[in-house]
This record gives C-alpha cells, sequence and structure tokens, in this order.
C-alpha cells in the first residue's frame, strides 16, 4: 500500500489549503508532515532489507528508499522551521493568512511531486512528475512577489522546461532503443523490465540518450554549466524552501540522472561515468569561482550545492564500490547539512535584514545558538572533519584513488581545498566581530533551533560513528549498482 | 510496414513542420507568432492521425486530438487572449536579427541531421526524416526562446520545443504509453497556464513583458 504514502501529503495540502485559521495552517502542515516520516519508515525498512516493493505503478527499491528517507525527514524539518520563520513575517506584517494557506499546501503538493519522481516504475512516469516538481516550486520560488522574486520565478520555470524537455529527448530515445528486445508495450519504459535487459539495449541510441538526460536533469540537479537558475531562485525563495530546493529538489533530478546513467552504464560501459566526471569537474570549478567572490548569504550556499552536486556526480563518475558508496553517503549529508546551513541562514537575514554578508557582523554577540549552528554546520559544508560530508569526500578521493585516477584526485583535493578556504573564511567573518549599533541581542522564536538542533546532532553524529543501519541500508544500494554495472 | 503513399504523406508534412518553425522565427509581429505555432500543431496533429491510420496503433489517434486540441486550439487562443489583455506591443524586437536568425536556424537543421545520422541508418523508412526533423524543431524552438526578448516568445519557443519531441515520440516509436502521453500534454497545458500566470504579475511588478530587464539578479 505504496499509496498511503503519496495520500499523506495530498490530504496535508488539501487541509492547509481549506483551513481559515493560522494556528490550524501550521498544525495541519507539521503533523502531516511527521506522519507522512512515520508511514514512509515500514517502505524504507522493507525496500532496504528485504528486496523491492513492485507493485501496479509504483516500484521502490533501496535507492528510492535513501531518497525517500531524505524528502520525508527534509521536509518534516522545514515544516516545522516554518512556522517560526513565517510567525515573524507575519508580526511584520509581510504575509496575509491567504499567503499562508497558499505556501503550505504547495509545500505539501511539491512534496507529493518529489516523492512521486523516486517511486514511480517508468521512467517516463518519472519525468512528469519531475516536470511538476517545477511547475509546484514555480510558486513558491515567486513566492513573495517582488520584482527580484518574480525575475528568479521566470528564470527558473523557462531553464528547467527547456533542461526537461531535452531530457525527455533522451527518454524516448530510451524507449526506442528497448523496442528492438522489448517490442512496443506498456511496460518497456518500466525500470524494473529495463533494468533486466540493459545489456541488450541499442548502444548507438543509448549513447545519445544520456547525453540528453545529463543536460536536461543536470539542469534541475544545479550542474554547471546549466546551473544559472539555481543561484536566483534559491535566494529568491523564501529560506525555508531555498533549503527543501537545496536539499532534496536537486537530488530528486540526480536520482533521475542515476537511473539513466545504471541503464547507459550497463549498455556502454564507460561513457557515461565519464561524462559525469566531466560535469563533476566542471560544476566544482565554477563553485568554486562563484563562492570565492560571493556577496550574498544565500547565493554562496546556493553555489556550495553546485559544488556538491558536482562531487555527488564525481563520486558515481568514478565508479567502484567505494566512490559509490561515498556519494550516496554524501547525498545523505549534504541534505542534511545544506538544510541546517539554510536555517541558520534565514534566522541570521531575518534578524539583520540583509543579505549581503559584508553587513552581517557580530553573531556571537547577536545570536549566539544560531552562531554555533552556523559555525559547526560552515565547517561541516566545508567538508572539515568530523562531520558527515569529510566522510563523503574523503571515500569518494579513497575510490579515485583506488581506481588509479590520481590527476583527479588531485583537482579534487586542489578544489575542494579552494572551496573550504572561501567557506570559512566567510563564516567566520560573520560569526566575529561587533553587530551593528541598535540590534537587539537573542533569537527570533525557540522551535526554530529544534530542526537545527536536530540536523546539526545528525551532521556531527554521522560523521563520527557510521551506524550498522546506515551502512547496511547504503550497502545494498552499492550492491545494486554492482549488479547493473559489474 | 507503411506504403509508399503514407510515407510520402509523412515526409510533406513533416518538411511542412520545419519550413513553418522557420516561419515562426521570421515572425516580425505577435500574432503572426502565434497563428504560426497554431498551424505547426495542426500538420502535427495531421501527422499523427497518418501515423495512426497506417501502422494500426490506435492509440496516436488521442495524440492527434490531444495535439489538435490542446495545441492547436486552447493555447493559440489564450495566448492571443493575453496579448489583446495585457495590450502588448506587436511587436517580436529579436535579439538577433531575422536573416542571421535563420542563418543559425539552418546552421541548427544541418546539426540535427548530423547527430541523428547514426541513429536513423538502423532505423526504419518513416523515422528517417522525422526524427532529424523533430531534432530540428527542438533546436530551433531552443535558439528562439535565446534569441527573442518577450516573456511571451520565450513560451512559443518552449511550446515548439514540445511539438519536435511530440514529433520524436510518434515517428521513432510509434507512440510511448498511453498514461505517459496523457502526462506530457497534461504538464505541458499546466507549464502554459503557470507561464501566463507569471506573464501577467510580471507585467504588473516589472510594467513590461521584455525580459531584458530582468538583470538584477548577478553576481
Amino acid at each position: 500500500m505504496i499509496e498511503l504514502l503519496l495520500l499523506v501529503p495530498l490530504v496535508t495540502a488539501l487541509l492547509c489549503g481549506l483551513s481559515r485559521n493560522e494556528r490550524h495552517i501550521y498544525i495541519f502542515s507539521v503533523a502531516g508532515a511527521i506522519i507522512m516520516a512515520l508511514v514512509a519508515i515500514p517502505f524504507c525498512y522493507e525496500a532496504f532489507f528485504e528486496g523491492p516493493i513492485d507493485t501496479w505503478l509504483w516500484y521502490m527499491d533501496s535507492l528510492s528508499a535513501l531518497f525517500v528517507v531524505i524528502i520525508v525527514v527534509i521536509v518534516a524539518m522545514v515544516s516545522v522551521y516554518s512556522v517560526d520563520y513565517q510567525r515573524h513575517e507575519r508580526t511584520e506584517g509581510e504575509l496575509t493568512i491567504k499567503d499562508l494557506r497558499y505556501y503550505h499546501s504547495l509545500l505539501h503538493i511539491f512534496t507529493l511531486t518529489m516523492l512521486l519522481v523516486v517511486i514511480v516504475d517508468s521512467l517516463g512516469l518519472m519525468w512528469i512528475a519531475i516536470e511538476a516538481t517545477t511547475l509546484a516550486s514555480a510558486f513558491l520560488v515567486g513566492f513573495y512577489k517582488k520584482s527580484e522574486a518574480m525575475e528568479a520565478a521566470w528564470k527558473y520555470l523557462i531553464i528547467c522546461s527547456v533542461g526537461i524537455t531535452l531530457a525527455l529527448l533522451g527518454i524516448i530515445l530510451i524507449y526506442a532503443s528497448s523496442v528492438g528486445v522489448l517490442g512496443e508495450g506498456m511496460d518497456s519504459l518500466d525500470w524494473s523490465v529495463l533494468s533486466s535487459v540493459a545489456d541488450q539495449l541499442d548502444p548507438a541510441l543509448v549513447k545519445v540518450a544520456f547525453i540528453f538526460i545529463i543536460i536536461g536533469l543536470g539542469t534541475k540537479a544545479g550542474l554547471a554549466p546549466m546551473h544559472t537558475w539555481l543561484p536566483d531562485a534559491h535566494s529568491q525563495a523564501p529560506t525555508p524552501i531555498s533549503g527543501l530546493l537545496s536539499a532534496v529538489l536537486l537530488n530528486c533530478a540526480m536520482y533521475g540522472i542515476l537511473r539513466i546513467h545504471l541503464l547507459a552504464e550497463a549498455a556502454v560501459p564507460g561513457f557515461s561515468s565519464s561524462l559525469l566526471v566531466l560535469f563533476g569537474l566542471l560544476s566544482l570549478i565554477v563553485a568554486a569561482i562563484f563562492i570565492l567572490t560571493a556577496r550574498d548569504l544565500k547565493r554562496m550556499l546556493a553555489f556550495s550545492s553546485v559544488e556538491h552536486m558536482g562531487i555527488i556526480a564525481l563520486g558515481f563518475g568514478i565508479g567502484g564500490p567505494l566512490a559509490i558508496l561515498g556519494a550516496l553517503f554524501h547525498i545523505l549529508a549534504h541534505s542534511l547539512t545544506k538544510t541546517l546551513m539554510f536555517f541558520g541562514a534565514g534566522n541570521v537575514i531575518q534578524k539583520y535584514g540583509t543579505r549581503e554578508m559584508k553587513d552581517i557582523k557580530g553573531l556571537w554577540k547577536a545570536m549566539p545558538t544560531t552562531a554555533i549552528m552556523i559555525v559547526l554546520g560552515g565547517a561541516a559544508i566545508a567538508g572539515s572533519p568530523p562531520f558527515a560530508l569529510f566522510v563523503g569526500e574523503f571515500l569518494i578521493l579513497s575510490g579515485a584513488i583506488a581506481s588509479g585516477s590520481y590527476l583527479l584526485a588531485g583537482v579534487f583535493i586542489a578544489l575542494i581545498t579552494l572551496i573550504f578556504a572561501g567557506m570559512t573564511y566567510r563564516i567566520f567573518s560573520m560569526s566575529s566581530g561587533t553587530p551593528q549599533e541598535g540590534l537587539p541581542s537573542g533569537e527570533i522564536g525557540k522551535l526554530r533551533l529544534v530542526p537545527m538542533f536536530l540536523l546539526a546532532a545528525a551532521v556531527l553524529i554521522l560523521g563520527l560513528f557510521f551506524p550498522d543501519v546506515i551502512s547496511d541500508a547504503l550497502g545494498s544500494i552499492v550492491d545494486l549498482f554492482e549488479e547493473m554495472i559489474g | 510496414m507503411i506504403d509508399i503513399l503514407g510515407l510520402d504523406i509523412i515526409n510533406f508534412l513533416a518538411a511542412a513542420i520545419l519550413l513553418i518553425s522557420l516561419l515562426v522565427m521570421a515572425s516580425v509581429r505577435m500574432g503572426q507568432l502565434v497563428r504560426s505555432f497554431a498551424l505547426q500543431s495542426i500538420i502535427l496533429a495531421a501527422i499523427a492521425v497518418v501515423l495512426a491510420n497506417h501502422t494500426g496503433s490506435e492509440h496516436i489517434y488521442v495524440v492527434a486530438v490531444l495535439t489538435l486540441v490542446i495545441k492547436g486550439i486552447a493555447i493559440p487562443r489564450f495566448m492571443m487572449y493575453t496579448i489583446d489583455r495585457l495590450k502588448m506591443r506587436r511587436e517580436i524586437e529579436p535579439l538577433i536579427g531575422i536573416p542571421a536568425s535563420l542563418l543559425i536556424s539552418a546552421m541548427l537543421i544541418i546539426v540535427a541531421y548530423y547527430i541523428t545520422e547514426p541513429l536513423i541508418s538502423s532505423g526504419e523508412a518513416v523515422t528517417r526524416n522525422c526524427l532529424a526533423i523533430a531534432f530540428s524543431v527542438v533546436f530551433i524552438g531552443m535558439f528562439m526562446m535565446i534569441s527573442r526578448r518577450k516573456a511571451m516568445t520565450q513560451m512559443v519557443g518552449l511550446l515548439m520545443m514540445e511539438n519536435g519531441l511530440v514529433l520524436a515520440i510518434i515517428s521513432t516509436t510509434y507512440g510511448m504509453p498511453l498514461i505517459i502521453e496523457l502526462g506530457v500534454f497534461f504538464d505541458v497545458f499546466l507549464a502554459v497556464l503557470i507561464m501566463g500566470i507569471f506573464i501577467f504579475r510580471i507585467n504588473r511588478t516589472f510594467e513590461t513583458l521584455d525580459t531584458t530587464f530582468m538583470t538584477r539578479l548577478r553576481d
């Protein structure tokens, strides 16, 4: 009954859209997100440890389960954080009750579309769901209706739609490549069918298909040089939504790339991996340049997402059990850390009323708890030990060395060191110094610190220990990769 | 699988689609642009009917009807309504002049034939021209989005890309599974509606639909 997982966000969206009372909207939204997370547990457990769930339109294996876990956890955090965030905006008089209804119901519709992306069987339906994520989130990006937000939303809509159109061309070609083996029929785009005949697909078609897929879905996943919508959308969206875009939406597109990568790698070994490495490196280079020159806090975090998506693509491109394990772990770690950072940025921006990093000084004095979170999160996002992202980067690096790509490993180290320097410099210059005159000290709201605390704890714990549950779960995905490519 | 007559008709119609995408590129007025796009969608529907008739894949008829109703009639009407309602200026104001645009489009067509060359040598007769033309239309649509500055023309460019896709779908595979085709049409329809809403909002906040004004966000 995997439909139950989809029903929860749908009902939540309806309830949020229908309630007339601010309090009720918050209660419905948070309760819905938490119920969804609870409902997801048994499905994910089954998919990780007992084999794929394959019913009707749905297919959930361990790879899907990883993304489901990320979606439900981050959405729960975002819905809790949104409460305090929006209460503050309400007191500033920026939001009406209508805006609140609209925000929370779109938030859950958006969640629904993202869940659909990772649990449908057919690649065609996956495409439809990915396009639906763009449509559902465009209004969230343009939520503030100011000219900058409009600009960001229009760019987001147009650039991602073009990307996704190219991706559909890729999926059509995958379909065409399978017709020779499977004949025409309802199920020849189903992953469960395609994966069993992946090595017999027409290689010429698969190659061209993967090029279209990586350009098309790469646009949505934020891989350079197709990332141009990303910093605009992330900086203009309400901050909890920026976190959601960065931590979950990009991953959903990456999930699509991975599925086709698995097929392509089985049909034409080596081709899709080298493209992933190429786009991964490009993303790292672009991110390094823009992180070093960033002035806007949220834009810097957005470029850091480009960086981490690049690292993930690089990990899968390098291949081999170590690098794949590293990339999978990195997906999880990046989602948790980036959400923490966006939440911290949200606190800071609401407090200081600006996103310009040069105007933000003296966090330690103005808001000590947030400052601790931002310094921890900043060290984590820059990739320093003992946090989770370091483990991911380390595994990918070991994978690169194990597979003999020394040059690649060297370039990788150089780039992440550069980004590390840029990020830590910015974070520490924001936290030190004295705050501007007349800024009252203290946090805005207590409730918003709860999800931040949980995320910080998770990032630290995952960095220090590698719990058995996680290593078993990720191990089952690595087995899937080995089985397909190996 | 398809007789010579059917093949000739399909090739003729596909060529017409390619020519119309050049006509869209060469349009100087909004009305002309929207009408050319509508004509292209109608011809696409006609190809779908011919293909459905000759291959016996009946669900392609559904594609034909949806293309005709949504892209041939509903969306062009909606666009004309928006143009009238917002009292848009009728001129297109290209960033790249029309002669240069046509030249670049011709180059894109050559690129499309070049890319599809290895794919079509093994394929069936019907896919040979159609796939190359489909790629050309997708590329020209994309170029249109880059080279025309109004929000509305960007929307038409996107829809032209989608037309190219539908041509690719029906010619290479004689139709994807029906549920997927329906979903694709639903998404396109929704995308156009949402873009329409944004066009109204952009008009209100910027007091223009010229997207070159959108340069506030940069590093």
